[in-house]
């Protein structure tokens, strides 16, 4: 990794450049990362180090993954060297037009730079009309619904900027942030290949421009086409693989990037809310939720994200903590679609679906394509025993993103409470497929499968068998093969099972019902085998333990003593009646 | 379902609206007296109403026309000068459009038009839309929507009127008026509406058809859909139902794969400027295609179909049945995963409460009918080959339908399986329906699958009959039908004939079955209007709307394409659905196999006759394919093997992508036949093996064609003489059909034995065998077969020496009438042979006296083998007649009589050197 001052010195001068082009979430990325990078402590006052501090101790204390000391063999970073400016001969215009954007007055800073010749000016320009394209895109959208829900709205000024750029492309006119608008044109045109390829030549001679790279990600659908993209080795570049991988359901590689890029980018809230998604992508909730508090404290204004908390929150049912951060981002911004589904989430822990669902609904008016939203909505259907309205809520979820094995889940389950197991079975294999180190879908499927209607036990094993090899949490999968092989008359598979769950139910230290059917069965299989002593040990145990099963033990005991006592040397004394 | 998002919607405003506006301007401008300026005569100024009469009704839109195309209409319809004039006030009225101010205006003004409440004073000959006329509704349904109209709206419509003037000045090469002469018959037929009050007598009939579409849609809104899909696969699985366009069917047959998809969105018909654009019009359009898929699912191109389903979501995502669409074009090309897909996409949308024809039970909770998911989803594993899966689902589907009371869709399923059965045979059932079905477990026994066949097609039949699905209540006594053709519903205790026993193979009982779902057509004549689909019957309406009226009942210039079209625009209100078609097309098909069984060739033959001229547009292609197989058999019993390999040979170019296997076990019977004839037994061999290999490999299916290929090695190996092997051979196979209650073939496995035992000369052996035979053949009907068996056993008679001959002879004589009016030509040879051995043996006869007889017969017989090139059995004729000459003493012909004996023989031993064109074919 280039030195951390090197990576500060360029990110500095490049959000210069990019706020001087009106990319501002590019800039405010670019922001973000230079605060990000870990102070030398010797050099700074304690104020500025208090967050690094904590930030360290967390990553401390969760770390899973090492940080590789090395970086990856043979990368060698290349300097690209900082562009340099145009000379500021339409500096007046520019600066008027520049005004014009920050007011959100793209077509009036359109016009005033319609004759400007320089690359910036050009830029901003088609930039500017870009947007109010989109703009009127978006109005139109809402204007124009129409009664088949049809909305044919497009970006009115995409042909013109096409060939506007085009042109430039072609006259070899064009700077990186020209290349960047133009993949993006060619992206909404539909030509992906081109769009890639153009976005890549960008990233190439200007790195720092975060938006190229999330287009870029966006364009990268498959591994294969991401290993196909050539890309000049520079830091910017590691955290494109890593929200790449992400992406791609690669969670472990994403993680370890991250980690890589923390020793730089030691502060970065940024990477610290990556890595939180990847944690939640592999349930490992206290991680999770460890991480978020960090970055609560650190960026409490944050709405980003931060529904991916309120999904740990939910799921450890931490009803206080929820509402906390419902009320916060409530505060802060109530009208961003991560807001109403916290709020929904809330209300929905609270056992409150209608208002729920109706804070969801919200969501999706902001962001119809909002993913987690029609998920969680079909949720709430589902327990609102609505099902129909929640398949139709899933299945929007699996159009919008057809690798999402939530919804997939979600419809399977639907179809299951319906009393279509079989039916069932289909989105239940299909959520498999897209996440198959998910204990819980393995389960879900053994389930279906075993109900009473199919009675398909083999099939049901052998589900059970893939849960309980991916770390099962529940510890569902192991009891339920133990039963299911008892049930099916293989004593030897059901006793291996009884045993391996009692190990493990003796390494968590849990108690229960099962406990105590697992040392039963072991106990009787071990008479059958004429193995007594192992018996006698889990005939003994079972004593600790009141109901009927004691009884039982205690005339299996009694049982093994008289047979025994036929043979000689048998310590009776042991066992007084 | 489910209520999320909006109501589907209310009467937008657009670009088209507005043009249709003002030509309602140019139809009846404000404060005219008598006709306006352009129009020379009532006539013309009538056929421009009727004109927005059919844009008005079409306003439910989807997609519009556009302004071209609504020019291009307009030049159609009217006179050259005309509709110039109208096009270039259009034109200008609709550029002169360019603030929303002038708009506003333009509404008002259109209000102008219509006449107040207060009409009655003006004089008689001004021109006024009455308020209430359909015309006068629709231009205030506009000035409503306008008014409602946001400012924002406003501007969206002036923008969309600007790109919709623009589209039509950018592609402007001005149309040749494709119907110049149509112009003056267009004067003539117009000119009887002169006198008439066109708004009245268009009102009434437009009202007539609103209240049909209102009735349809309150019963339900996509009337047709499932149902026939349904039905279709119920009775067999690439059907097909069809009342529509064969213009277009024709197209696609002939460019399989390289239709435009460009024009798929229009109709096939470039001429006809019909726009796909209602909503109803939409779901015509998507109906005819699910019926052109079911039927030929070949002939739509998988691709271009899929091109134009993508657009219709894209315009139209709420409309759920394009997944059904598109699952049918997968399911059509054989495309496992995206059918799969898109099943399950349709119904986790639609939720199953699209699409069947019934009202859903008042009061129905929100549940959906997911049910109808799990019979589509089975049978389609049945179409893909899956009978366990499909079994799986349709027994959940029966579980789900009995939980939800959904009786009909129970009916259904209860049909799909039993289909299932008939075609697949599982054997081991019990598990599924036993759990599931509570008739079997009540009776806790486990039965065969025969059995368990019948009780389910029972129940299904009793059920569809409660609940008054015709259609299903057809196809199931079809069905029945079926049944009882091929399975025996009583096993015999003992042999022979017994006077108590009712069975069912007899054609009358058929017959009787079929009638039953024949009354059928009857009950849709009466109940047609609503079986009508709407969308279909106004793209007819307004595709002959430029035609004159008059001429389309002669349809002089276009030939075949207009009268296709004629008869469906006539045909239309009253025509009987494609399914019951489809269901009579069948019957008639049965009849033909009943009749074929019972023996009588010619009633067997009529009735395929009937089915491939009369059903071969509504069935499907695997019915269509054995209406032609049965008529190609029926050639080659009767004309020979040339004639029928000719007429294979058409079959095949018709039918070769569609049903194969038919054709091709057709084709492998008539070679082995043919092989056999002419004494090529390695051949025969070859190609009874290839017959046995189509039969899957599980025990208990595909049944018949197993009995077919060893029945047929029998055969071969008795021909080569090898009588033990061939015995048993036979034996075998009585057993296997005794096992699995085959008993028709039974009875001709029996005929074989006897023959086989005749052959080697134990004419001892061969009696009782003969014998059973005939029994079997007197207990089950089948009268031909007797009849042949009759003359085997004549033949065993006359084998056992001279003194039996008068007994043969009798026999022979006692089975003639049969012979010679139902019999091939085969059967008739052997019988004049017989005849004349029969003769020729008997102490009694000279043939001196009466050798004319015998000649007779043999060259009766001599000529119909030789037809069919059956050496053997000629070269026998031959013989005798050369006998017969040698002893009358004519030379000459003996002479001849022995040259043709000597030919079939030679003919006989060297067929090796000669190669058939035919076999090579294979």
């Amino acid at each position: 990794m280039s030195s951390k001052e090197s990576c500060r010195s360029e990110l500095r001068i490049a959000i210069r450049q990019l706020s001087d082009r009106c990319l501002y979430t590019a800039s405010k990325w670019a922001a973000e990362q230079l605060v990000g990078i870990e102070q030398d402590p010797a050099k700074f006052t304690p104020s500025n180090t208090r967050f690094q501090r904590g930030s360290s101790s967390i990553r401390r204390k969760y770390r899973t993954h090492e940080i590789a000391a090395t970086p990856i063999a043979g990368v060698s970073y290349v300097a690209t060297p900082v562009m340099e400016e145009d000379e500021l001969v339409d500096g007046d215009f520019y600066l008027l037009a520049k005004s014009y954007f920050d007011c959100r007055e793209y077509k009036r800073a359109a016009h005033v730079l319609r004759d400007q010749t320089s690359r910036k000016s050009v830029f901003l320009r088609c930039y500017a009309l870009y947007l109010a394209g989109e703009k009127r895109k978006e109005e139109e959208m809402i204007e124009l619904e129409g009664p088949l829900g049809k909305s044919d709205s497009v970006n009115r000024e995409l042909v013109s900027l096409e060939r506007e750029l085009s042109m430039l492309c072609k006259n070899g006119t064009i700077d990186p942030f020209g290349l960047y608008l133009y993949g993006l044109v060619l992206k909404q045109k539909g030509s992906e290949n081109l769009a890639r390829t153009v976005l890549v030549e960008s990233v190439n001679s200007y790195p720092w421009n975060w938006n190229a790279w999330t287009e870029l990600r966006s364009l990268c659908s498959t591994i294969d086409i991401l290993n196909t993209v050539n890309l000049n080795s520079h830091w910017m570049k590691d955290f494109f693989l890593a929200s790449a991988y992400q992406e791609l359901r690669m969670h472990n590689e994403s993680l370890s990037k991250y980690e890589y890029l923390l020793g730089t980018f030691g502060n970065s809230n940024y990477i610290q809310a990556q890595i939180a998604k990847a944690q939640y992508s592999l349930r490992e909730f206290d991680q999770v939720e460890a991480l978020f508090e960090e970055l609560m404290r650190s960026d409490p204004y944050r709405v980003e994200d931060m529904d991916m908390y309120s999904n740990v929150l939910y799921a450890k049912e931490s009803f206080s903590a929820l509402s906390y951060l419902a009320h916060r981002v409530f505060m802060t911004d109530k009208y961003r679609p991560e807001s109403c589904c916290i709020i929904g989430n809330y209300y929905s822990l609270k056992g409150q679906h209608e208002k729920s669902v109706m804070y969801f609904r919200r969501a999706l008016k902001l962001n119809k394509n909002y993913l987690s939203a029609w998920t969680l909505m079909g949720h709430e259907f589902v327990e609102m025993k609505n099902t129909p309205a929640a398949v139709d809520a899933y299945r929007r979820a699996v159009d919008v993103d057809p690798c999402d094995y939530r919804a997939w889940y979600g419809l399977g389950q639907a179809y299951e409470m319906m009393g279509m197991p079989f039916y069932a079975l289909h989105y239940f294999q299909k959520s498999v497929f897209l996440q198959p180190n998910d204990s819980r879908l393995w389960i879900a499927m053994a389930q279906c499968y075993e109900t009473e209607q199919l009675r398909m036990l083999d099939e049901a094993i052998k589900c059970y068998k893939r849960a309980a090899a991916c770390n099962d949490r529940e510890a569902i999968a192991l009891y339920q093969l133990a039963k299911l092989h008892a049930e099916l008359g293989h004593p030897e598979e059901a006793a291996s099972y009884y045993k391996k769950d009692l190990e493990r139910m003796e390494d968590e230290e849990r108690e229960g019902p099962n406990m105590v059917e697992a040392l039963l069965y072991l106990a009787r299989y071990y008479k059958l085998q004429d193995r007594f002593e192992e018996a006698e040990v889990y005939c003994t145990r079972l004593l600790d333990y009141s109901g009927p099963e004691r009884e039982t033990a205690k005339s299996l005991l009694r049982g093994m003593r008289s047979s025994q006592s036929i043979l000689p040397s048998m310590d009776v004394e042991r066992f007084p009646p | 379902m489910s209520g999320i998002f909006k109501q589907p919607g209310a009467f937008a405003i657009t670009p088209h609206k507005v043009s249709v506006c003002i030509l309602l301007k140019i139809y009846a401008p404000p404060a005219q007296i008598s006709l306006p300026f352009p129009f020379s005569s009532v006539a013309h100024h009538n056929r421009l109403g009727l004109f927005l009469l059919s844009l008005t009704k079409s306003c439910d839109d989807i997609l519009e026309p556009k302004l071209d195309e609504l020019i291009h209409q307009l030049r159609m319809m009217s006179q050259n000068w005309m509709s110039t004039w109208i096009i270039d006030q259009l034109m200008t009225r609709l550029s002169s459009l360019s603030s929303p101010d002038d708009l506003f205006n333009f509404f008002i003004d259109i209000r102008g038009i219509l006449g107040g409440p207060d009409s009655g004073a003006i004089e008689d000959d001004q021109i006024i839309l009455d308020l209430n006329s359909n015309l006068g509704i629709f231009l205030r349904r506009c000035v409503l929507a306008f008014n409602l109209l946001s400012f924002e709206g406003v501007c969206h419509l002036l923008t969309n009127i600007g790109i919709y003037c623009k589209e039509e000045f950018s592609n402007c090469p001005p149309y040749e008026a494709p119907s110049l002469d149509d112009s003056s018959s267009n004067l003539e037929t117009y000119s009887e509406y002169e006198n008439m009050d066109l708004e009245n007598f268009v009102y009434e009939k437009v009202s007539e058809e609103i209240e049909a579409r209102k009735e349809a849609n309150e019963r339900i809104p996509f009337h047709l859909h499932v149902p026939n899909t349904l039905l279709s696969l119920v009775d067999d699985i690439d059907v097909p139902v069809d009342s529509a366009s064969k213009q277009s069917e024709k197209v696609r047959v002939a460019s399989p794969y390289g239709d435009p998809s460009s024009n798929m969105l229009r109709d096939d018909d470039p001429s006809g400027a019909v726009f796909l654009r209602t909503n109803w019009q939409v779901q015509g359009y998507l109906q005819e295609q699910a019926d052109i898929i079911e039927k030929n699912g070949g002939a739509v191109s998988l691709n271009g179909f899929e091109i134009v389903l993508r657009q219709l979501r894209k315009l139209a995502p709420e409309l759920h049945r394009v997944h059904f669409l598109s699952y049918l074009n997968s399911l059509s090309h054989d495309d496992y995963i995206a059918a799969l897909e898109n099943l399950h996409c349709y119904f986790d949308y639609s939720a199953g409460t699209e699409g069947l024809d019934f009202v859903p039970p008042a009061g129905s909770n929100s549940f959906g009918r997911y049910e109808v998911a799990l019979l589509c989803l089975g049978m389609m594993h049945f179409h893909f080959g899956h009978p366990k899966l499909a079994l799986e689902v349709l027994t959940e589907a029966v579980r789900v339908s009995q939980q939800q009371s959904n009786d009909t869709c129970l009916a259904y399923t209860l049909a799909a399986i039993s289909n299932l059965l008939f075609e697949n045979g599982i054997s081991s059932t019990a598990r599924l329906i036993g759990s599931s079905y509570s008739l079997f477990t009540s009776i806790g026994i486990s039965l065969s699958v025969q059995q368990q066949l019948f009780v389910l097609l029972r129940g299904s039949l009793k059920r569809a009959e409660s609940l008054k699905l015709k259609r299903l209540v057809a196809s199931n006594h079809l069905a029945m039908a079926k049944f009882d053709l091929t399975h025996v519903q009583r096993p015999l205790l003992s042999f022979g004939p017994k006077a108590s026993m009712k069975l069912s193979t007899c054609p009358v009982n058929v017959c009787k079955e079929l009638r039953l779902s024949s009354h059928l057509i009857s009950d849709f004549c009466n109940e047609s209007s609503a079986m009508t689909i709407d969308g279909a019957f106004s793209t007819a309406w307004l595709r002959n709307l430029p035609k004159p009226t008059g001429s389309l009942l002669l349809c002089p210039e276009n030939g075949s394409g207009s009268s296709s079209n004629v008869s469906q625009f006539c045909a239309q209100p009253t025509s009987i659905p494609g399914s019951v078609m489809q269901v009579l097309g069948s019957s008639y098909l049965l009849r033909a196999t009943a009749w074929e069984l019972y023996g009588s060739t010619p009633l067997a033959r009529i009735n395929a006759l009937v089915h491939a001229t009369c059903f071969a547009d509504a069935s499907s292609s695997s019915d269509t394919a054995l209406a032609y197989v049965k008529l190609i058999q029926h050639l080659a019993v009767f004309k020979g093997y040339e004639e029928a390999f000719s007429a294979l040979k058409i079959a095949e170019e018709k039918f070769l992508s569609v049903s194969k296997s038919q054709i091709l076990l057709l084709k492998l019977q008539l070679l082995h036949d043919h092989a056999l004839h002419r004494g090529h037994l390695k051949l025969a061999q070859k190609l009874c093996d290839e017959l046995g290999v189509l039969a899957s490999p599980v025990t208990g299916v595909d049944m018949n064609l197993k009995t077919e290929a060893s029945l047929r090695h029998a055969r071969t190996l008795l021909a080569a003489n090898q009588f033990r092997e061939a015995a048993a051979v036979a034996h075998s196979l009585f057993c296997m059909c005794y096992k699995y209650n085959l008993q028709v073939e039974n009875a001709s496995v029996l005929l074989l034995l006897a023959e086989i035992h005749k052959k080697s000369g134990n004419a001892v052996l061969g009696l009782p065998y003969a014998l059973a035979s005939l029994s079997f053949c007197q207990s089950f009907n089948l009268d031909l077969l007797k009849a042949s068996a009759t003359l085997t056993l004549a033949e065993l008679w006359l084998s056992l020496g001279s003194s039996h001959a008068t007994r043969a002879l009798n026999l022979v004589h006692g089975a003639f009438p049969m012979i010679l009016g139902h019999g091939g030509l085969e059967l008739r040879s052997r019988a004049y042979i017989v005849e004349a051995k029969c003769y020729l043996s008997d102490t009694n006869f000279s043939v001196f006296e009466n050798y004319e007889i015998v000649i007779d017969s043999l060259r009766q017989a001599s000529d119909e083998l030789q037809l069919l090139e059956f050496h053997e059995l000629a070269a026998e004729a031959f013989y005798l007649m050369a006998m017969v000459y040698d002893k009358l003493g004519q030379l000459e012909k003996r002479e001849e009589a022995a040259a043709s004996f000597q030919k079939h023989i030679l003919a006989l031993q060297n067929n090796k050197n000669e190669d058939d064109p035919l076999v090579s074919v294979l």
